[in-house]
């Protein structure tokens, strides 16, 4: 009877060990990636609003060209006519980010408004890897009770 | 044979236990496996490193370079790269330095030799686990067959001793049947060669045979003046590795063995030196075979005595080619001189002392004046 309980005992204990606790790991690293990205698009909203805030028309950066080795680059709003080569100085159209390697140029206004919208989606996803780990704690939780349970009623 | 030679006998298996060795096995495999992802990582760096010289050479060939500049992670403005000759390279540490395109190249050159000499010494290390590996392998295979090690006690007279080396009874049984035919020969051709007494060839022999010009000449003089003062301190350093000694042949074979000790010291090859020396000598030289331990790895050289009767001690090596050599000899038979096969420690000492050719040419000689003495 006892060796029965044991090896209940062992097998839950494995059960958690071996997949509820990988599984909340991997469940938080993937919020955690998606925090990431949510932070970004937060940042880029910020600054966005920013240089609109200061009428700002050109700026100066520093690109990496890999290896942490960087050059000089400028951006200067210019009114050239669409006809000019698409990438003339222009702080007017941003390109942002839509997925699957898609850039879309916007106008600043467009990509105030679309930031947004991004930012929720990102918030969405969150809030479902959210309960996904607290159902895998939940499970760990009744587990290790029932565990419990069997350990304290042999000592009864 | 037939005398009762005392030794031990090891199962392989008790001393390396099959499933151990091929858990080490294992193990090592795992490692193996890290370092090549390592060295793969390091090439990926220096791939991108390759690229980036590429591209920072062709930068100042125009004024300005239009782009998009990135702005944070997910949005782009475009923009123009401006100051093209201009570089921020990072150094470490928060560190960075402002070069040239040329300057940042050589910075770039430089962390990519770095990086090559990184890979190559993960190879080296690579290597060294492959050899690991394999040998774990090839232990748990041997001891799960049931081989087993046998160690008998060196029996100076007897010449039949068998050290079976793993697995190689065959071989061993042949070689020894061989050895024992030629060694007839020997005997009856020693006869013939008695009379013979060349001193003078000896020293001709040995220019030709001696690879080391340098100890040439002290060597020459110090075989003329000390042939048979050699005998008894060239017989120790070479007892563990038994030879096939004759006792009417004793004042000679040592000779000739010296000989063969001296003209082997300074050489560095190992056993390939054996079938070129007899090449070389083929008109002067003959080397005799008697029956020998099969012991591994003995490297039979051939050297030249003037001595007719010198005995060629031959440790049959456990390589085939040294069979080739057997045979090859065995034609060289009705030559005037016999060489000397000198055994395996020899190799080592050899190897060992690549960088020291001069040191045995001396020593030899020192030993023999305090001998005399």
């Amino acid at each position: 009877m006892d060796r029965l309980r044991e090896e209940k005992i062992q097998r839950f204990e494995e059960f958690v060990d071996r997949r509820l606790k990988p599984d909340l790991v991997r469940a938080i690293a993937e919020r955690d990636k998606v925090f990431e990205q949510q932070k970004v698009f937060s940042d880029l909203r910020k600054n966005l609003e920013n240089l609109e805030k200061n009428s700002v028309t050109s700026l100066r950066s520093m690109v990496n060209l890999g290896s942490e080795v960087y050059a000089q680059a400028e951006v200067d709003s210019v009114l050239t006519p669409k006809a000019l080569h698409v990438c003339r100085p222009d702080t007017r159209h941003i390109f942002v980010d839509v997925g699957l390697g898609f850039h879309v140029e916007l106008t600043w206004s467009e990509a105030l408004s679309i930031i947004p919208a991004r930012e929720e989606k990102l918030a969405r996803q969150i809030e479902e890897y959210t309960r996904l780990i607290a159902q895998i704690k939940a499970q760990i939780k009744t587990v290790s009770q029932g565990i419990r349970e069997l350990l304290q009623l042999p000592t009864e | 044979m037939g005398e009762p030679l005392k030794g031990t006998v090891t199962p392989l298996s008790s001393v390396f236990a099959p499933e151990e060795a091929q858990k080490a096995s294992v193990r090592v495999q795992e490692t193996i496996s890290e370092r090549r992802k390592q060295v793969d990582q390091l090439q990926a760096f220096l791939n991108d490193n390759n690229g980036l010289v590429n591209l920072v050479k062709k930068l100042p060939d125009q004024l300005h370079h239009d782009i998009m500049v990135p702005f944070g992670k997910a949005a782009f403005f475009p923009g123009r790269l401006i100051h093209t000759n201009e570089f921020l390279v990072l150094l470490g540490e928060g560190y960075y330095a402002e070069r040239t395109s040329k300057q940042t190249i050589e910075i770039l050159k430089r962390r990519g030799k770095d990086l090559e000499s990184q890979i190559e010494t993960l190879n080296a290390v690579i290597k060294d686990l492959k050899f690991e590996a394999s040998f774990f392998d090839d232990t748990a295979i041997e001891a799960a067959e049931g081989i087993v090690e046998i160690r008998e006690d060196y029996v100076d007279e007897a010449f039949n001793e068998d050290e079976p080396t793993k697995g190689e009874d065959d071989f061993a049984r042949i070689l020894s049947r061989i050895d024992e035919l030629e060694k007839e020969e020997l005997e009856s051709e020693i006869a013939e060669e008695h009379e013979e007494e060349d001193k003078a060839d000896l020293s001709h022999l040995i220019s030709l045979t001696s690879l080391e010009p340098e100890g040439r000449s002290p060597e020459e003089q110090a075989k003329n003046e000390h042939l048979m003062s050699k005998i008894s301190l060239q017989n120790h350093p070479q007892e563990d590795v038994p030879k096939p000694v004759k006792p009417k042949d004793l004042p000679a074979r040592p000779v000739s063995k010296d000989l063969s000790s001296h003209v082997k010291v300074p050489t560095s090859s190992g056993s390939r030196l054996p079938p070129s020396l007899v090449e070389h000598n083929k008109l002067k030289e003959r080397v005799s075979h008697t029956p020998v331990p099969k012991n591994e790895k003995v490297s039979t050289s051939a050297s030249n005595s003037g001595n007719h009767s010198s005995r060629a001690s031959v440790v049959a090596p456990v390589s085939k080619e040294v069979s080739d050599f057997d045979s090859s000899i065995g034609s060289d038979r009705s030559k005037a001189f016999t060489g000397s096969i000198v055994e395996h420690t020899h190799n080592i000492e050899n190897n060992n002392q690549k960088g020291q050719m001069q040191a045995p040419a001396s020593k030899p000689v020192s030993r023999f004046k305090m001998q005399r003495k």
